[in-house]
């Protein structure tokens, strides 16, 4: 009995001794004081020393948290009972956050950087006039190949991947949205077509695309590429240039036929306790050095201007990453379909898979 | 014979080595200064470094300790209550539907429990952060910690209890010197278990963590995003060789203690009752 109450008051006392600590932390690096702005990012998306740099200029104390998927993202902050001031979520999942009012409107005169922005990436159809967001991070969908293992065949044009060559040796990115509107560019039509004719003709040449196909995987197709299990992938621009750090024997490129551009943009939920804050912090990431900065660390492509001429050359000149407008012009963003296309979208997506065995 | 045994060793050897090839492997890599898990470039210490400069890190670890250890403590005072109501039923029936009940919650998914905890507390008014990450993992720590402790419980015989009233101890002093001790070691491997449990947990708390409050195992997953960098690897090795020293600690706490003529002298009340 005496051993049982020594190890309980043991264990509580290192539990207590632990949260002291913990709390002395806390205060130490201000999270305690009243001024702190709360964030909520994909993880590892920010360069930490920008937030510091941020906590140095304004005195506000920034708590930093982190999700991993849009949905996950939409649950909490749909849910509440915890506060974010700056959110960054996916084009799609913005549209969505607006239908459902989640989503405080923006003070442009706030935001005096916007003007940063490049025009191309502003006023886009999840979110008309910028109410709402502002552009964090973009990228493309396209084609990563390992030319050693290819030969010579062209990436140039979606049509390349059903070369009888490529043999079970594609892996596909596990996106409806993703296969079905590579199928729909390869055939030159929007990757938000309803048509139902053009949906059907989709899905016979995605059949068509079969055997070639090795496998429909998730987030691990930057591991499988990277180790070389297959010579070509569908991926997201970011997926690839992080492959490409991996292995740089691949190579990445936009086919011609077009293709689809995502956003990840900054925006206030209505839960927002401190607004200004969020303002100022919107305004601080729109900076070019910031941008520039923050560029450079995570690897993903930046919308600001002036930014591209503070990056490297061998950065902001890589035509993969930052493709010149002819072809971003081409490049269409995810409309919102409404549920049931979508969910059309995915039964079509799920014969295929069940059509591939 | 002896043939036999070798081939047995060699099964069990093989056991701990597709264990434990992981971690080393984890371990191996937390020393590489390319900056992968690919290639092994040369030997730095940067990542160790990175790890104890990140001062949300350590706080975050902090967190996960603070909360593995009160929630176990509390789980298990909890579940020793529960499994002596348990074993106490009188009806056969009752007995069976408190067990089953208990063992539906630890065999229902983590994302159900999650997800309803997120709803109570919202509902509730409890504010997400340290109140709802601890009551959720007591809440999922106790059935677990029931079901090491009633076992224990069942094997003990009735008729030291009986003795024990007999000799004219009290409830009281039933519960505190016959019944606890017997039941000693489930109680330890049930706070043991539930402790590993609250550790490790990632779908339960991440419903439940927010206002900046955050353990690692959500920290860990949502980097996982951008691919794991090496400072989780040296993390993942300073938590590993605590816990061996801990186990190596609680190995030798107990050699000492098993020696006939030990150093701990058991207390007369105790002295009496078999282990």
């Amino acid at each position: 009995m005496k051993q049982l109450v020594n190890a309980f008051l043991a264990i509580l006392l290192v539990a207590f001794g632990l949260m002291f600590l913990g709390s002395r932390l806390n205060s130490a690096e201000g999270y305690t004081g009243g001024n702190t702005l709360t964030i909520y990012n994909w993880g590892d998306y920010i360069d930490p020393d920008l937030l510091e740099q941020f906590e140095k200029e304004t005195g506000i104390t920034v708590i930093y948290q982190t999700f991993d998927s849009n949905e996950a993202m939409l649950t909490k902050v749909e849910q509440g009972g915890t506060v974010f001031d700056v959110v960054v979520p996916s084009d799609y999942a913005i549209a969505k956050m607006r239908e459902e009012n989640l989503l405080l409107p923006l003070d442009h005169s706030k935001i005096p950087n916007l003007a940063n922005i490049d025009s191309r990436f502003m006023d886009l159809s999840f979110d008309p006039g910028n109410k709402y967001s502002v552009p964090y991070f973009w990228g493309t969908v396209g084609i990563i190949y390992n030319p050693e293992m290819t030969g010579d065949i062209d990436f140039s044009s979606w049509d390349s991947l059903w070369d009888s060559r490529l043999n079970n040796n594609i892996f596909l990115v596990d996106g409806a949205r993703e296969v079905m509107g590579m199928a729909l560019n390869s055939l030159h039509y929007s990757v938000n077509d309803t048509n139902e004719e053009h949906l059907q003709e989709a899905l016979s040449k995605l059949n068509k695309l079969s055997p070639n196909v090795k496998a429909i995987v998730g987030d691990e197709i930057k591991m499988l590429l990277a180790n070389e299990e297959a010579a070509v992938g569908i991926v997201w621009s970011g997926d690839a240039s992080e492959i490409m750090d991996e292995n740089d024997k691949l190579d990445y490129v936009v086919p011609e036929e077009g293709s689809n551009k995502w956003f990840d943009n900054m925006v206030i939920p209505q839960t927002a306790a401190n607004v200004e804050g969020a303002h100022k912090f919107i305004d601080f990431m729109l900076r070019p050095e910031v941008a520039a900065q923050n560029a450079e660390y995570v690897g993903y492509s930046t919308p600001n201007v002036p930014a591209l001429a503070l990056l490297p050359e061998d950065i902001s000149g890589d035509e993969r990453f930052y493709p010149p407008a002819a072809i971003t012009d081409r490049l269409e963003v995810y409309d919102n379909l409404g549920k049931r296309m979508l969910a059309h979208y995915n039964e079509l997506f799920l014969k295929f898979k069940m059509n591939k065995k | 014979m002896k043939n036999k045994n070798g081939i047995a060793n060699l099964y069990l050897v093989l056991v701990f080595v597709v264990l434990y090839a992981p971690i080393f492997y984890l371990m191996y890599y937390s020393f590489n200064s390319g900056g992968t898990m690919h290639k092994f470039e040369g030997f730095t210490l940067d990542y160790y470094r990175e790890v104890l400069q990140d001062t949300r890190l350590i706080i975050i670890v902090i967190n996960t300790l603070v909360i593995a250890l009160l929630s176990s403590a509390i789980a298990t005072l909890l579940a020793v209550i529960g499994a002596l109501a348990i074993q106490r039923s009188r009806s056969r029936r009752s007995k069976n539907a408190l067990l089953s009940l208990n063992n539906v919650l630890i065999v229902s998914p983590d994302v159900i429990i999650g997800a309803s905890f997120l709803i109570l507390f919202t509902i509730a008014g409890i504010k997400l952060g340290f109140t709802s990450v601890l009551l959720s993992h007591v809440a999922f720590s106790v059935p677990i910690a029931v079901l090491m402790i009633l076992p224990h419980l069942q094997e003990m015989s009735p008729t030291l209890t009986d003795a024990a009233r007999d000799l004219g101890a009290s409830r009281l002093n039933v519960l505190t010197k016959v019944i606890l001790p017997i039941i000693k070691p489930g109680i330890f491997s049930g706070f043991f278990m539930a402790l590993t449990y609250s550790l490790d947990d990632f779908a339960v708390t991440f419903f439940v963590t927010g206002n900046g409050y955050s353990t690692l195992s959500v920290e860990i997953y949502s980097r996982a995003r951008q691919g794991v960098s090496l400072s989780i690897n040296a993390l993942s090795t300073l938590i590993f060789l605590f816990t061996i020293l801990l186990v190596i600690g609680y190995y030798f706490l107990n050699q000492r203690k098993s020696r006939p003529a030990g150093a701990v002298a058991e207390p007369a009340a105790e002295a009496g009752v078999p282990r």
